[in-house]
């Protein structure tokens, strides 16, 4: 009987495995390893550019006809040492394979190219036709070939975190994402409280308010971008809307997307519109579960409506409240795609799409780490902040 | 007629519910009007003139014909979105399939997943899902240069298999399972190994068929978030023939961008898939808000 539990637990562990082995394989191999390998790379200078150099596929026999002048097919008319005076390893490496090369790699080339085997490959037609680089350098060098197969950023110690506390643009673009945060945070969840407050207040249609109000918040943030830059626009019908109204009172119309000053908060309001709603279903939740006895002895004791909001609704949802303004610290903090679509300006960016720049617009791939750890340690501090705010609730 | 006291905050309820209604439909209602007015229109002499769409008043007319900025309205753009960006089509194709792909992998392999941290005991368990829980806190831009680079190395960059492969699991889907399996009846399960059920038939056979709420939560979750997702695409698709429906829209930002009816139509017509799965699984939507509520 003894046995049988041990066989039967032994399964259960193998079958947990089993089941759990996807998720922790993926885990391990898309998240673990490129947070570390994201740290390593915040303190080297690694540019996808140099990194990719040694996988292009090249055409061997392209290149030294180029190089020599002398056609593959009439490359047997020549003898070895023909071919070779006028072989130069580097200039072939760098200027007719493309590859390029910094001192140490031309140090290696020069010493441990090996000239001949390649000469006489390309006379006796042995040349492989098309290779990677990294495999082309490991045939035809006679040492040190495994130094052109892979990639390795220079170290540069903490330099990219110095550089970064004298980037301008770097203050700017976390500012930004900052005073994102402290203006929608507040404002989408005091509208998502109100909301719900009103939703909750014996009221027909509920289904109906929630279904509208979740509509923003299930189409892509790309697509409200697009309707936004049209309202938005100068000529657009916001702006016809308030002249309309105020236009008589001097109301000018004003390019919102294109104003450095305004911008930013156009994107805010578009921002906490298209969330309010969807934070309102998880706070209509939390009222729901409020019981409507507390309310009644609170009438007996002759509070009024705003009391009752603020002594028993507000501190009663207060977990609601932690949950929806720590989840949109941290959506705001990384606001990527409305920036992207909307702002003209570098002066309106924001942290996430400033990584996005340097690591995928300028080729800066050991800065734009750098500047996602300091955005991690910005992110790490605000959740332990909502884990001892959560704590004091219970 | 006199308005008892009691029903104010009924009336100021009604009155917040419905100006937020209003303001939640107006700038969808604008794109839609937008994307249905014509490009051009013939007028009474039978002269071809642009519509300017930023005619104000906008002139709307529902009678004889639905009409706004003098043209009437036109389903056409719709069409011509086709035709005008021959590609369209496959980028429609594209994000069906990237969606598709992610809903199924996350459903299959996040429940496996989920019902192993619920219910099963596996040597490092609380290791794992300790690990996972802090792994929440990792904004997406650490890794996302690492990830990249790691395609790039495997040849993955601007191949379906780049886009997903990294996607196809996700910690919060998880943990959406496991919340799930966790409140599941213990007892059907010990009365399937009384029945001589191992644990394999157990998951398959009594488990998962019971598990359909929560399956149907995580798909449309799932599928909601990589038909809207864009920065992910943007990163690893270069050529146009692999984009996106939102990595579309980019293209149409920066080659039609004097063309909003287009523009307008493309945005709506990527929406209206998801207005279709929102309004035929609402319970679902509502339910993971709930759970989200939970959570905290």
């Amino acid at each position: 009987m003894k046995g049988l539990r041990l066989k039967y637990r032994t399964k259960e562990a193998i079958v947990g495995y089993l089941f759990a082995a996807p998720v922790i394989v993926s885990v391990l191999v898309f998240a673990i390893y490129p947070i570390f390998a994201a740290f390593y790379y915040s303190l080297t200078d690694y540019q996808p550019l140099e990194a990719r150099k040694f996988m292009y596929v090249v055409d061997p026999y392209g290149a030294l006809e180029l190089h020599t002048g002398i056609l593959r097919e009439e490359a047997g008319n020549y003898t070895l040492d023909e071919l070779l005076a006028n072989f130069d390893p580097i200039q072939f490496v760098q200027l007719d394979l493309g590859v390029n090369l910094d001192d140490t790699e031309k140090e290696l080339v020069k010493r441990y190219f090996d000239s001949a085997s390649l000469i006489s490959d390309f006379r006796e037609g042995k040349l492989p036709e098309r290779l990677k680089v990294s495999e082309f350098m490991k045939r035809y060098m006679r040492a040190y070939g495994h130094k052109f197969s892979k990639y390795v950023p220079k170290f540069v110690g903490l330099q990219n975190f110095e550089d970064i506390f004298s980037d301008k643009l770097f203050y700017t673009s976390f500012w930004n994402a900052f005073l994102y945060s402290l203006v929608v945070v507040p404002i989408q969840t005091l509208l998502a409280i109100i909301l719900a407050v009103a939703a909750n207040s014996k009221i027909k249609g509920v289904g109906f308010f929630k279904a509208v109000f979740f509509l923003p918040a299930i189409t892509s943030s790309a697509a409200l971008s697009m309707v936004f830059m049209l309202l938005y626009s100068k000529p657009g019908v916001i702006n016809k809307i308030l002249v309309a109204i105020f236009g008589k009172f001097g109301f000018q119309p004003i390019d919102y997307l294109n104003e450095p000053s305004i911008a930013l908060f156009a994107i805010m309001a578009m921002n906490i519109w298209s969330t309010a709603g969807y934070f309102m279903v998880t706070f209509l939740a939390g009222l729901q579960d409020i019981p409507s006895s507390i309310y009644e002895a609170a009438k007996i004791d002759g509070a009024n409506k705003f009391q009752m909001f603020w002594k028993i609704t507000m501190p009663l949802l207060r977990p609601q409240i932690v949950f929806v303004s720590i989840m949109g610290t941290i959506g705001c903090m990384q606001v990527f795609d409305q920036i992207y679509f909307l702002v003209r300006n570098l002066r309106n960016i924001t942290i996430s799409y400033y990584i996005y720049k340097n690591a995928f617009e300028y080729g800066k791939m050991g800065y734009a780490s750098a500047l996602a750890v300091i955005l991690f340690a910005v992110i790490l501090i605000l959740s332990l902040i909502q884990r001892k705010l959560i704590k004091e609730q219970y | 007629m006199s308005v008892r006291p009691s029903s104010w905050p009924v009336i100021v309820s009604y009155l917040i519910l419905i100006i937020y209604t209003i303001a939640t439909f107006f700038p969808f209602s604008w794109a839609i009007l937008i994307s249905l007015t014509p490009i051009t229109y013939f007028d009474d002499d039978g002269n071809e003139r642009g519509v300017n769409i930023f005619d104000w008043p906008p002139k709307l007319k529902l009678f004889p014909k639905p009409s706004a900025f003098g043209a009437s309205l036109t389903l056409r753009n719709y069409k011509l979105i086709f035709e005008v960006v021959p590609l369209y089509r496959r980028w429609l194709l594209n994000t069906v399939i990237y969606a598709g792909i992610l809903t199924i992998g996350n459903v299959i392999l996040n429940s496996l997943g989920g019902y192993a941290f619920a219910r099963l005991n596996f040597p490092l368990k609380n290791f794992w899902f300790t690990l996972f829980l802090a792994l929440m806190m990792v904004p997406g831009q650490v890794t996302l240069i690492p990830q990249y680079n790691m395609l790039v190395r495997f040849g993955l960059i601007n191949t379906y298999a780049g886009l997903f492969l990294p996607k196809l699991t996700s910690i919060f889907g998880l943990f959406m399972m496991r919340q799930f399996f966790l409140n599941f009846p213990k007892e059907l399960e010990e009365a399937a190994r009384i029945d001589g059920f191992g644990i394999l038939r157990t998951y398959f056979r009594i488990v998962l068929p019971n598990a359909l709420p929560a399956i149907s939560a995580l798909s449309i979750y799932t599928f909601l978030g990589a038909w809207n997702d864009f920065q992910w695409p943007l990163i690893i698709m270069s050529s146009k023939e692999n984009y996106t429906l939102t990595l579309g829209l980019n293209f149409f930002r920066s080659s039609y961008y004097t063309y909003w009816q287009y523009m307008m139509a493309a945005s709506i017509f990527m929406t209206i898939p998801m207005i279709i799965i929102f309004l035929s699984f609402q319970k679902y939507f509502v339910e993971s808000g709930k759970a989200v509520a939970i959570k905290g």
